[in-house]
């Protein structure tokens, strides 16, 4: 079948890459760069419920109610799709499983559990007796802070990634890491600096490839972690150009920069998308669609200054069309809001209220899918791989 | 306990007080300022920021036209560097009578209010937004001014003349002697230490807490009536001229540009109570309908934050309507001789920020004639300290002031191109201060993010630079996230939406300052 997913974050790649394995003919359309780069560079399954932390997330899962996105997929086949998704991307990138959370540092000192995640951090999982080294060039981790809230000791080192740049971004240091004798330099400049302490914990840019960190930590010569930073994401990156490749190498089709801008559809069946490309629409015939948009924070989901929430591209039924009352006063409390999107079926076909499919052959994956406030429980990844499986799998209902 | 001696005490360090303990400062009066939280943090810096022309009264207040023409001129020449000279346009929108134009013009030529009839296509061309079925646009001199840049730019100026502004000191009680005041006591509330101030002449100059000030000293029934004003800043923008509505004063009908945003305002509502003002939603919509009439495409745009403002308004029968001659217009002044028995204490309320040095002027001059003594102001010709070139501050200043130092400087606010240094002076003037203190004074915080990316920066900052302990800072990061969102979540819509999710996604999720370390007493102020 033609199969155009619309979407590149850890939905739409896993979703597009599920498909092509399945033998399908695979378009993948997407306006950004997808949610990978802005996340914190882990695969997160599960790992708070009602405020406190969890160790076993597919335990936890069993507890969920019957409206989270997890509910119609279950344990099981949620250990399958992060399971596949880890393998995927490689050892090389992700490391730890489901059924126990790996607890990692964050950038101003707080732990927090997360299922799988990249080698170049694990070791901080291992120990809580850190040194912090900061990096005087970046200014999104806060080594003081960071590590007043650890209980540890913190260093800075001073050393530009490039000749007289104060404030570059990550990513511009992550790749002047990608030479070796930068690398170096920077090893040895952490090495005399870090405080006492079984695992540096430094921020997150040790290079745009899986291995760099490797060298890195052996001139050191001591156990280092990378700690995410917030975006441009160098570990989040790593894990998109990982999919990207992936797809690609399976002969996924791929039109980036792109807005879905309307559909076609005979009945209850879409034929097609409409496509904004270089200033004219353009109509890519389907079979079938899998929407894996993001939800609110890629502007998939939308509320106008009347409070009515949309989804932009179908005119999706939500679990609620109005924003009032759904926001509350305090911001440390959970926001309704944010719980709001699109319900699917046990397909993950977009359906009404009525569990009636919108289209025969229109599916949901990720965070268009109501349900869940991903950042705080953790589960953003997790619910992306497991809904964007159950879509690709579920292909042959829309038939 | 600590003990203080002056002259004068001004309670309250809004745009009244600051300028009247400048005023007094000047004529030679040893002077101390009292504000229970940071300057300008009530009435002052939440209103709309417009610098008025006078152009908004030249029907309906004679009086007031003039006094604004007038003080519009005086702070451009003392404190440039608070005010941006946007120029201002009176429309009449497609809702609105013609005809009223024609008065506006009238009292604008009897009230010496520069303005003057341009053409719509004109106007339509220096601001592309503006409803095109406007009907005719006058253009007068209107600004708009950083009311805290204000506020501490006159302070300095006081401190400059010998005068010490206590922040954070709230004024506990107010001793009298034989029917005459001879001191104040107050808590300081970062240090928590009484002080005692022994001092022969009080200026309540507390807005709408003045009837709280005045009642410190026995004197009871000072009847403030708090109008409650919303104003909603919108991203961008959206005008680079202030736009008036060309009618009578009414509701909503200003769109003033200052620094990065837009401001829309604003409703007037009687609140209650001046701390517990809040942004209803019904009065939200009626700011986006009002935008829409100036801008058709008003609520397309992105609000990115809201707040309430409480007006100053003192009604009291045994205030002499007739004696004017110490009252700017708008402004009312309790003598709490007459009124109390009690000498040594005026009470003001009321006023405008444009017109807050003339305020000062007339009341440290009925100061001067209770206490029999002759002395000059001199507050309209003398500059406030650093600000002698004249320069009014243009919207890219700051990327003017990051073009040099680009390299070599980090940026810690993208959003408001706050450069790292600036914040750190901001830290070092208020160690005890909160984010919102140094906010105020560097705009941290500000701009579409609301915090998302620089809150954690700054927190981090306050520790490196030792301002800070980890715990205060973490606790400092908490209350600056949840005084962000007071303004925030009342407004959400369009792309703000989309901002405030990744700022969740940011700070809660990848960083989890929600499983942060709780303090045991979680800071307020």
């Amino acid at each position: 079948m033609r199969i155009i997913v619309i979407g590149m974050g850890p939905a739409g790649l896993s979703a597009a890459l599920r498909a092509v394995e399945a033998g399908h003919d695979v378009r993948l359309i997407s306006k950004g760069e997808g949610g990978f780069q802005l996340s914190q560079g882990t695969l997160d399954v599960l790992a708070s419920l009602d405020g406190h932390q969890i160790d076993q997330p597919l335990v936890a899962i069993a507890s969920l109610g019957p409206e989270h996105p997890y509910a119609g997929i279950g344990a099981d086949r949620v250990r399958e799709a992060v399971n596949w998704a880890a393998e995927r991307i490689g050892p090389e990138l992700l490391v730890g499983s489901a059924e126990h959370n790996l607890v990692l540092p964050t950038a101003v000192g707080a732990m927090r559990p997360t299922a799988f995640a990249q080698p170049s951090m694990v070791a901080a999982a291992a120990t809580r007796e850190y040194a912090v080294v900061g990096v005087r060039q970046l200014k999104d981790m806060p080594a003081e802070l960071m590590a007043g809230n650890l209980g540890a000791e913190s260093a800075w080192i001073d050393l530009p990634a490039r000749a007289g740049e104060q404030d570059p971004t990550s990513l511009t240091y992550a790749r002047a890491l990608e030479d070796p004798e930068f690398a170096d330099r920077f090893a040895d400049a952490v090495a005399k600096a870090a405080p006492p302490g079984e695992v540096i914990l430094l921020p997150g840019v040790l290079g745009t490839r899986p291995g760099t960190w490797r060298r890195i930590r052996d001139r050191i010569g001591r156990e280092i972690a990378e700690v995410p930073l917030v975006p441009p994401s160098v570990p989040g990156i790593r894990l998109h150009d990982a999919m990207v490749a992936a797809i690609r190498a399976a002969h996924v089709k791929v039109v980036i920069g792109s807005r879905v801008v309307g559909f076609e559809a005979d009945g209850d069946r879409l034929s097609g998308v409409r496509v904004g490309i270089a200033g004219r629409t353009r109509t890519f015939g389907a079979d079938a669609v899998i929407h894996a948009p993001g939800g609110f924070s890629s502007g998939a989901l939308d509320v106008d200054s009347y409070g009515r929430i949309t989804e932009r591209v179908f005119g999706l039924p939500l679990t609620a069309d109005d924003a009032t009352g759904l926001i509350t006063p305090s911001w440390f409390d959970p926001q309704p809001l944010f719980e709001v999107g699109v319900r699917a079926d046990v397909h993950g076909r977009a359906v009404n209220a009525d569990n009636e499919p919108v289209f025969r052959n229109l599916y949901v994956a990720g965070d268009i899918i109501a349900g869940a406030q991903r950042w705080i429980e953790k589960s953003g990844e997790g619910t992306a791989i497991a809904t964007a499986l159950r879509a690709a799998d579920g292909l042959a209902e829309g038939a | 306990m600590r003990h203080l001696e002056a002259e004068v005490v001004v309670v309250g360090g809004g745009s009244t007080g600051v300028g009247v303990a400048r005023d007094a400062a000047m004529r030679g009066f040893r002077t101390i300022l009292l504000e229970r939280a940071d300057l300008g943090q009530g009435t002052t810096s939440r209103f709309h920021g417009l610098l008025h022309s006078g152009g908004r009264y030249v029907v309906s207040d004679l009086g007031s036209a003039t006094e604004c023409a007038q003080e519009n001129a005086i702070l451009r020449r003392i404190q440039p560097h608070a005010i941006e000279d946007t120029g201002g346009f009176f429309v009449v929108t497609p809702d609105d009578d013609p005809a009223f134009a024609d008065d506006f013009l009238a009292g604008a030529a009897k009230t010496g209010v520069p303005a003057t009839e341009i053409p719509v296509a004109e106007a339509l061309r220096r601001e592309r937004l503006l409803n095109p079925g406007i009907k005719r646009v006058i253009e007068v001199a209107d600004g708009s001014v950083d009311g805290w840049a204000l506020v501490w730019s006159a302070a300095r100026s006081a401190q400059s003349h010998g005068a010490q502004v206590l922040t954070y000191h709230r004024a506990t009680g107010i001793q009298v002697r034989d029917g005459r005041v001879v001191g104040i006591s107050a808590h300081d509330v970062k240090n928590d230490e009484q002080v005692l101030i022994d001092c022969s002449f009080i200026l309540n100059c507390a807005g709408p807490w003045a009837g709280q000030v005045a009642a410190l000293a026995g004197c009871h029934d000072v009847n403030v009536i708090p109008g409650a004003g919303i104003m909603i800043a919108m991203n961008h923008r959206l005008v680079n001229t202030v736009i008036n509505r060309c009618v009578y004063p009414t509701d909503g009908d200003i769109l003033v540009p200052v620094h990065t945003v837009s401001i829309i305002g604003t409703t007037d509502v009687k609140a209650d109570d001046p701390d517990k003002l809040t942004i209803p939603r019904d009065q939200v919509q009626q700011m986006m309908d009002a935008g829409s009439v100036l801008i058709p495409t008003f609520r397309e745009h992105r609000a990115v934050h809201a707040w309430a403002g409480a007006r100053p308004l003192i009604k009291d029968d045994r205030v002499s309507s007739s004696d004017t001659r110490h009252m700017s217009r708008g402004m009312a002044v309790l003598d709490h001789d007459t009124r109390d028995g009690i000498k040594g204490m005026l009470t003001i309320g009321g006023g405008k920020l444009t017109t807050y040095r003339l305020m000062a002027e007339h009341i440290v001059d009925a100061m001067c004639e209770q206490l029999g003594q002759t002395r000059e102001c001199t507050t309209a010709t003398e500059p406030v300290p650093g600000e002698a070139d004249g320069k009014l501050y243009h919207v890219t200043h700051r990327l003017h002031e990051r073009e040099k130092n680009r390299l070599d400087e980090q940026t810690i606010c993208e959003c408001e191109l706050l450069a790292r240094s600036q914040l750190v002076s901001a830290m070092k003037e208020q160690p005890l201060g909160t984010m919102d203190d140094w906010r105020r004074q560097t705009r941290l915080g500000m701009g579409p993010c609301q915090g998302g990316f620089c809150s954690t920066r700054a927190a981090g900052i306050a520790v490196a630079e030792e301002v800070v302990d980890h715990e205060r800072a973490t606790g400092l990061l908490r209350l600056f996230l949840a005084n962000r969102w007071i303004g925030l979540w009342p407004i959400l819509a369009n792309d703000q939406v989309r901002q405030v999710a990744l700022d969740h996604w940011m700070l809660d999720g990848t960083m989890s300052v929600g499983h942060l370390p709780a303090l045991e007493t979680e800071i307020k102020q």
